[in-house]
This record gives structure tokens, C-alpha cells and sequence, in this order.
């Protein structure tokens, strides 16, 4: 996944705002909304499965 | 004689003499001079006394022995004292804090002080004022500086010791809230060499992590002096990344932590500044969740009733009701035709029976019917006597039949 969370979220809020549009169609909202179930659970997943990972730096550099 | 009253001479206390009060209020002004007043001043502690009250007497000593070159006495009141971090002694090199004033009752000036140091961290503490004037005009600590700090980090950056109990705070705090990479940049925290290392250790991070914290365990002053070294405040302030600080406890505020965008208590809550808590992210994902599936479910409604809404305006009805309203029109049309032929017919036959009335009032027939009759003679009437002659065969019409006769005499009325 090369998008980061802050990324998911932002796109997860654009669709729903899309989909409370007035103007957009019932099709698109509804393949707005398939879209967006795919970026919770992706976000979930980010939470959830994710490690901490840890580098350290060397001193001389 | 009075030797001492001289009237015309009593002016200014120079031929008369000024009370003592008088003479007190002039020293007391004089010792009003912003040179005396909150200024820093070294020397050594001796003839130091602690009241049963809690104040602090003792004398200011510079040179030993008998080379003292000068002494000035010293007053702390207790609630000054009290926030000394050492007991003072009688031989002590002190920085003192405060203002000269004068004490009328006992006729002394003293120094009645403020705060006090020890020589060394005294000095030490001179220089932190001195940079943190020097930084805060290069605009180190201004307010509009500090950026906030990233929602959503993907790389935290640590300053501090590869060893000891602050990286490992910061490693469980940010592992139980949120996965990201943790980047330790690795430096010694206290000595003579530090500074250079903590703001090479903040340099070499800042372009490839969101943010950075920096920070160290709780220590003595002096072992926190290094946080207060314009290298590293500088560094923190040119760090294109926004820096949290967490350095030494809650109470010890050293020049890098005026510099940070934030200043956290301890590493742990730095820890927990930088990276939001995994456990409200999921909340929010939730809430998100819920807020899509609501509005879809309102789009399917609007939907429906834009539906609902069509197939009303499809029903027959409304055609039904044109046709009725073109019928009525229709009807509404064949009225008024009716009334206006009705009434066109009933003058005519009003006319025509005025002109039957005229006509027969014309009729030479209904004459006949009074009793009148008309003679004929071949096909013209018998309009005078003069056009017959005996012999004649006439014919005379009666209103309801004819009869043949033939003329027997002709007689002439007048002319006979």
C-alpha cells in the first residue's frame, strides 16, 4: 500500500461528502460506497496488523 | 545667649541643624538608583545566620582575611529563602540576585537578595539568560515559529540516548498507540561535547523523518546544561520538521524546550504527542464507516422519492383531468350556442308571425268571408259597371266557391 493513513482517511471524507451530494448519481454513490468500504477495511488493516519498526542512525554520519 | 539658635542662618541643614530622619530620607533616595537596584552580584558568604523566622542574615565578602577588600550586609526573608536549592555557608562563592536599600532603624544599607546561587551553576545560570536574550532576538522562541505537529506521522525521529530508560518509553508509549517507523538518532545527552553531538543528532534526522523528539531523563542542573546551548537551540529552531522536547522533569525549562514546537513533561508524553492513539483511530474509522453507510442510505432514499415523485406525474389522472376540462369547456361552448340560436329563433318567429298578421289583414279573401264577393270577367275583375254589358257570362267568387252568371241587365248608378 503506498498511500499513507492521513491519505485513506482524506479520500474515505471526500467520498462521503460525494455521496451526500445532491448532484451525484445514485450508480456513482453507490460505487463510492464500495470504494470506500475497501479503504476502511485497508485502514484497519494499517491499524491493526502494522509493527513499530525501529532504525538507528549512525552516530558518525 | 543661645549659641545654638541662629534663625537668619538655618537653611538646608548646612547652619541649622536636619533631623536624623530627614538626614535617612536624603540616603534612602540617594540608594534609589537603578544601578543598585535587581542586579547580579559575586562574592563570598560569611557571618551567615539563620533567624528562628526562617530569614537569612550573613555579609558579602570579596578578598580573605586581611585583604578584604570589601563587604556589604545581606538580607534573604524567608519566603525567598525557602526556594534555595542548597543551604548557604559561612565561605561559599555566591551569585546573588537583588536590590541595595537602606535600613533606617539601625542606620545600615543592605542588599536584600532575591535569589541565590552557587558560584559555578550561578555563572552557568548568568550565560542561560545571556543566550536566551541573544536567541530570543534571533527570534529562537517566537510564538509564530512553532508549526503543529503531523496528524499522521509516518517516521519519528528520537534524539537522545541509544541507552537508558527514555528510548525505551518512547519504543512502548509509540508501539501500543500507533505503527510507525522510529528513527534514533543516537547522542550523549550530558558533558563537555554534547551540544555539538544533540544538534548534530537533530540535523542528521531532519530530512527524512515527520517529526522529532528530543529528549533526556530527569538530571541535575548542570547535567541539563547542554539543552541550553545555542547549538542545540538553533538546531531545534532550523529543524524543518517540527520538534517536541522532553527534557529532564516537568519543572526544569531549559532554552530547547522554549525553542520546541512543543514541550512535553516527560518522553512518554512526548511519545504520546506525536502519534494519535490507534484505539481512536479506530473509533473515528468507525464513525466514518457510519457516516458513509447514512449517506448512501439517504441517496437511496432521495432516490425512491424522486421515483415516487415521477410515476405521480406519469398517472393518467392529470390527462383525465384535461379531457374534463376540455369537455366542460365543450359543454360550457354548446351553451352558449343554444341560448344564442334560441333566442335568434324566437325574434324570427316573433317577425314572422307580425308579418302572417299583416299578411292576412291583406288577404282579399277573408273580404269575401264578411259577406263581400268579386266578379270575374275572363281573367280580369269587375271593377266597374261600365265594363259589363247584358249577356255578359261573369263570374262571381264568394269566400268559398265560385258561380256562373250571366249578366241580365246592366244599370248605372249617377250617370242614369
Amino acid at each position: 500500500m503506498t498511500e499513507t493513513y492521513e491519505q485513506k482517511i482524506e479520500q474515505l471524507k471526500k467520498i462521503i461528502e460525494k455521496i451526500e451530494d445532491g448532484n451525484t448519481s445514485l450508480d456513482e454513490s453507490i460505487r463510492l460506497y464500495e470504494q470506500g468500504a475497501v479503504l476502511v477495511k485497508q485502514c484497519e488493516a494499517l491499524l491493526s496488523e502494522a509493527e513499530v519498526k525501529i532504525t538507528t542512525l549512525s552516530r558518525d554520519a | 545667649m543661645d549659641w545654638f539658635y541662629c534663625p537668619e542662618m538655618s537653611v538646608a541643614g548646612k547652619t541649622a541643624p536636619l533631623r536624623v530622619s530627614e538626614v535617612s530620607s536624603i540616603i534612602e533616595k540617594l540608594l534609589d538608583d537603578e544601578r543598585l537596584q535587581d542586579i547580579w552580584v559575586k562574592g563570598e558568604v560569611t557571618k551567615y545566620t539563620r533567624s528562628s523566622r526562617g530569614h537569612c542574615y550573613f555579609t558579602l565578602s570579596e578578598g580573605k582575611g586581611a585583604n578584604i577588600a570589601a563587604v556589604i550586609s545581606c538580607v534573604m526573608w524567608k519566603s525567598d529563602a525557602e526556594r534555595l536549592s542548597f543551604i548557604p555557608a559561612d565561605g561559599m562563592e555566591v551569585i546573588v540576585s537583588g536590590s541595595v536599600s537602606a535600613y533606617a532603624p539601625q542606620g545600615r544599607y543592605q542588599l536584600k537578595i532575591k535569589e541565590m546561587l552557587a558560584a559555578g551553576i550561578g555563572e552557568k545560570y548568568l550565560l542561560i539568560e545571556q543566550w536566551k536574550k541573544e536567541l530570543a532576538a534571533e527570534g529562537c522562541f517566537a510564538s509564530e515559529r512553532k508549526r503543529l505537529l503531523p496528524a499522521y506521522p509516518s517516521r519519528v525521529g528520537v534524539v537522545t540516548s541509544e541507552t537508558g530508560a527514555v528510548i525505551h518509553d518512547i519504543r512502548i508509549v509509540i508501539s501500543r498507540r500507533y505503527p510507525v517507523e522510529i528513527i534514533i538518532s543516537p547522542t550523549a545527552v550530558q558533558g563537555e561535547d554534547a551540544h555539538r553531538e544533540i544538534a548534530q543528532a537533530i540535523r542528521r534526522l531532519a530530512d527524512s523523518v515527520d517529526v522529532i523528539i528530543v529528549a533526556r531523563g530527569g538530571g541535575s542542573f548542570e547535567d541539563l546544561f547542554p539543552f541550553n546551548h545555542p547549538d542545540v537551540v538553533r538546531a531545534i529552531a532550523a529543524c524543518p520538521v517540527p520538534v517536541v522536547s522532553a527534557i529532564g522533569h516537568e519543572v526544569d525549562v531549559t532554552l530547547a524546550d522554549l525553542a520546541a514546537d512543543m514541550r512535553a513533561a516527560t518522553p512518554s508524553a512526548a511519545a504520546e504527542l506525536v502519534v494519535p492513539d490507534r484505539k481512536v483511530l479506530h473509533e473515528q474509522l468507525q464513525e466514518l464507516r457510519c457516516q458513509m453507510s447514512g449517506a448512501l442510505l439517504d441517496r437511496v432514499e432521495r432516490a425512491r422519492v424522486t421515483i415516487t415523485d415521477l410515476r405521480d406525474r406519469l398517472r393518467p389522472q392529470r390527462f383525465f383531468r384535461k379531457v374534463d376540462e376540455r369537455k366542460q369547456a365543450t359543454a360550457d361552448f354548446a351553451d352558449r350556442l343554444e341560448r344564442a340560436f334560441r333566442t335568434w329563433t324566437e325574434r324570427e318567429r316573433l317577425l314572422l308571425s307580425e308579418i302572417k298578421t299583416a299578411l292576412e289583414g291583406r288577404n282579399p279573401l277573408a273580404v269575401l268571408a264578411r259577406g263581400f264577393c268579386v266578379a270575374e270577367k275572363g281573367e280580369n275583375v269587375v271593377k266597374s259597371v261600365h265594363t259589363i254589358v247584358e249577356g255578359d257570362r261573369i263570374r262571381i267568387r264568394f269566400y268559398d266557391g265560385r258561380s256562373h252568371v250571366i249578366v241580365e241587365r246592366v244599370e248605372h248608378d249617377g250617370n242614369i
